[in-house]
This record gives C-alpha cells, structure tokens and sequence, in this order.
C-alpha cells in the first residue's frame, strides 16, 4: 500500500515496523590506546633505507620518532634531495650507521607542522569541471628556512665522517647474487 | 717423442692429518685424524676441549694441507697437544689459505651497509689504477 | 653413540619350600634399553633352562660401559640366524670403539646383506681380537695394513635444502 499523499493530507505511515528491541548498546572499546614501541634499531641519528614511495631506496638520517610510529627523517635535502619529512616506521630499514646530531634542532617539528592546509570547499560544479587539473604550489618559505637550518647542523657532522656524504647520496638496491635476509645492515 | 705423466695429488686420509670440522656442534675447528677406523670413519682428536676425541664421519670433513707427519698411530690427547704445539699446527693453520678465505668470507658477510659501501668505493679506486697503468703500458707498446 | 646398550642380567627362579635358594642365572646382552634387555634374558633363559618370567625374577640388572671408549677395536662376533630358508651360524669381524657399537654394526649390516631383523639373530659371543694375526676376514685386515692412507676422490657435498641452483661438482 502507498504511504499517505500530501496532498491528500493524511496522516504519514512509516514505511517499517519498529523493531522490538531498544537500541542495542555501542560495543565497548576495550583496548587500550599503548604508545608505539619503536623497534631498537631505530635510534635518532640512525641512517634508514626507505623501502616505499617516492623515495624509494634513499639512504636518510632519521632524526625523532613523531606520534603513532612515525618518524621524522632528512635527506639531507643538500645532499639526496630528501626533505624534513615523516615516513612509517615499517617502510624503513634501520641500518648500524648512527650520524652525530649534536647542534641538530628538531623541537619545533611535530604532527601539526607536516599538517596539510584544508582546502576551501569546492562547489561541485568546480570539482567536476576544474578537478583534473593539478596545480603545484610552491614550497613554503618557512619550510624552506627549517631545512636549511637543519642542514647546515647536519651536514657539518656528516662531513665530519669520511664517505659518509657519499655514501647517503647514493642509493640502496638489490643486484644479482644479493641475498637481503642474509645482509648485515 | 716423451712426456711425463704425473698423478694428481690428492690430499690423503692418513694418519697425522689436518681435518676441517664441517658440522656437528664442533663446526668450524680443526681437529686431527688419529686412526682410520674404516673408509668412511676416522677416530679424530685435539687439544682443543671443544671439539672431544671421537669417531667421526669422512663425509662432514674437509682434508686440510697440513700434515702432522710423525704423530703415532692411537696417540692420545696429551701426546697429540705435544705434538700439535710443537709443530703449530695453530698458526700453520692461520696461515693456510684456506683458513684465510674462511676467515675474510665471514668476514665479508659481517659487513654493515656503510662498509659495504667503502668496500665498493675502494674497488672503483683500484679498478680505475688498473686501467690506468695498463692504459699506459699499451701506450708504449704501441 | 650406538642405539644399542650392553646390560648384565641376573635372574632367578622364584624362591620355594622346595627350592629355598634357587640357582642364579646371568646374562651379557645388547638392547635398546632395560625393558628390552629383560626381556631377552627371560627369552634366552626360557630356551635354555627350564625357568620362566611367571615364576621368576630379575635380581638385578646393570648396563656395562665400555672400558676404553675412544679406542678402536676390531671385534670378532658369533652369531645365529634365522633366514627365510633355514638357521646359520655365522662369524663376522667389526672394526669399532666399543663392544655396543660392534653390535650395532652387526644388525645394520645383517639387516643390509641378508634382510635379518632384530628378532631372527642371536648373538652368540662378542670378542675384542687384539692380534692382527688373529684377523680372520679380508674386510677388516685392509684396514690394518701399515701406514694405511687413501684419498677421498669422490666428494658430494650435501646440502640440506631440497632443491640446489647447481650440479655439485665432485672433484
């Protein structure tokens, strides 16, 4: 039967019986929120080897965990075009080469500085139209500023130590013969 | 026409000689053969505790260069530490080449990433040497 | 090393009026352990006397360890067995560290060269030959010839895995 009309003006019936039971009760999260526990290896200072994304098979210097096993990694920018950027801790191969960080600061790098800006909503004849075309935005200055500041500390350490500029500016890859799970990293 | 015809040299299971423990809880140390019990099995010793007197299978040794030429046949413990102190065997061994490719491979494995990076850099120095001095002798030759 | 195990058995009958100190009987005997060593002592005894586990007992029961374990030995050992044909006796000559090892060789190689279990050889006597004159078989006297050295010109390494990237080369 067809609920009421209103025109008709009658009275509206729902289209469904209510359901016998109350509303059941949200389950209970019962697991605790632990922090992450990062692996040993991963030790500030500690060259990684990125394994994923755009980066793939850089060598960088990490430089502090940020929240949810995130970390807070440098090419240096100067050196293999890196930036201060966050990579996931599971992408990474944390190798025995630890670079000095004295002299590096990194205080005022946390979650809320790599925060992206919201974009201001588009009207959807604006994102049908004008969606596809992808503009880049330049670099902010600031971001610009704290690379170079990190930089200038980190790289006088990194020359400090013979090969080692050399060495995170080449990349990491695998060749014939080469047996990963048997290397010493 | 003449030609010598000379037979390979084999390194011989024989009483006196140097053997390479290639498994069993005694991996890697050398031992040396005290008598032949059969074609398969050889009754090994040392002075070293770790590895005890024991028949041992022909087919997990390797047969060193060294030979302990006087040892008597059945000698035990106390006479083959004698005689291996007296010939040091120790440092024979050390200096055996195939001791020293052990050593450098596991080396070689223990490498870190950086290491293995300056290991790379140093070849590409001497690789570049190379080419240049012969670079230069086909020069002249020429 | 050996799986076998030399035990000395002493058993009697079960004490009575009639018989108050019943006569002891021992036994040498290889097995895998005690249970088994037992065992084989009441089998052994039931074919030889007129006496059974029922109405008998173990009066004790010790292994024998070899006196000089890390030295080779050559072993002369007399046994029974039954084929699928018939009963042998036979002698065989073992080069080994200890008397245990010397039977254990025995029923390995039994068990290759003529398909015997365990159950169809009796070991009859197992001696140590001390003078090589006294070597019987050719088998063993090879191995006894002075200065004795061969090379090893077969070599196959083994490795664990199933299945291998290379032939393995042999010399």
């Amino acid at each position: 039967m067809p609920a009421a009309n209103k025109s008709t003006g009658k009275r509206e019936v729902a289209k469904w019986y209510p359901s016998s039971q109350e509303d059941p009760e949200p389950k209970k999260v019962r697991k605790s929120i632990r922090p992450t526990k990062l692996r040993p290896s991963l030790k500030p200072g500690a060259v990684l080897i990125i394994l994923a994304g755009r980066f793939r098979g850089k060598r960088v210097v990490y430089l502090k965990p940020l929240s949810g096993g995130v970390l807070l990694v440098t090419g240096p920018f100067k050196i293999n075009g890196v930036p201060l950027r966050r990579v996931n801790a599971r992408y990474v191969i944390a190798t025995s080469t630890v670079v000095d960080l004295t002299d590096v600061n990194v205080d005022k790098f946390d979650d809320k500085y790599f925060a992206r800006e919201k974009e201001a909503k588009k009207s959807k004849e604006e994102k049908l139209f004008k969606g596809d075309k992808v503009t880049k935005k330049p670099t902010p200055e600031v971001r610009k500023a704290d690379q170079k500041e990190v930089d200038a500390a980190l790289l006088k350490n990194i020359k400090n130590v013979r090969h080692l500029p050399d060495y995170i500016a080449s990349s990491f890859s695998l060749s014939k013969g080469d047996r990963p799970h048997l290397m010493q990293f | 026409m003449s030609c010598e015809v000379k037979t390979s040299q084999w390194r011989l299971v024989e009483v006196g000689r140097i053997v390479l423990i290639n498994d069993g809880p005694s991996k890697g140390k050398t031992a040396v053969i005290v008598e032949i019990i059969d074609h398969k099995r050889v009754l090994i010793d040392s002075p070293d505790a770790s590895v005890p007197r024991q028949s041992f299978p022909l087919a997990h040794v390797s047969l060193t260069s060294i030979v302990l030429k006087s040892l008597p046949r059945g000698a035990r413990t106390g006479v083959v530490a004698k005689f291996w102190e007296k010939e040091g065997i120790a440092e024979k061994w050390e200096k055996s080449a195939l001791a020293k490719r052990i050593a450098s491979s596991e080396k070689r494995w223990a490498l870190n990433d950086f290491d293995r990076f300056k290991v790379m850099v140093l070849k590409k120095q001497r690789r570049y040497e190379v080419k240049k001095a012969l670079a230069k002798t086909a020069k002249a030759s020429a | 090393m050996g799986r076998l195990h030399e035990y000395q058995v002493i058993g009697r009958k079960l004490p009575s009026e009639a018989e108050p100190t019943p006569k002891l009987y021992r036994m040498r005997l290889f097995a895998n352990n005690t249970v088994v060593a037992k065992s084989r002592f009441w089998y052994f005894l039931k074919k030889l006397r007129k006496v059974k586990k029922s109405a008998g007992e173990i009066v004790s029961l010790n292994e024998i360890h070899e006196k000089h374990p890390t030295k080779v030995k050559n072993f002369g050992i007399w046994i029974r067995y039954d084929s699928r044909s018939g009963t042998h006796n036979m002698y065989k000559e073992y080069r080994e560290m200890s008397r245990a090892e010397a039977v254990d060789a025995l029923y390995q190689d039994m068990a290759a060269r003529h398909r015997a279990r365990f159950r169809s050889i009796h070991v009859l006597k197992v001696t140590e030959i001390e003078k090589t004159a006294d070597i019987r078989r050719p088998y063993i006297k090879q191995l006894l010839t002075k200065n004795l050295k061969f090379p090893l010109p077969h070599r196959v390494p083994r490795t664990k895995k199933v299945f291998a990237a290379r032939r393995p080369s042999t010399f």
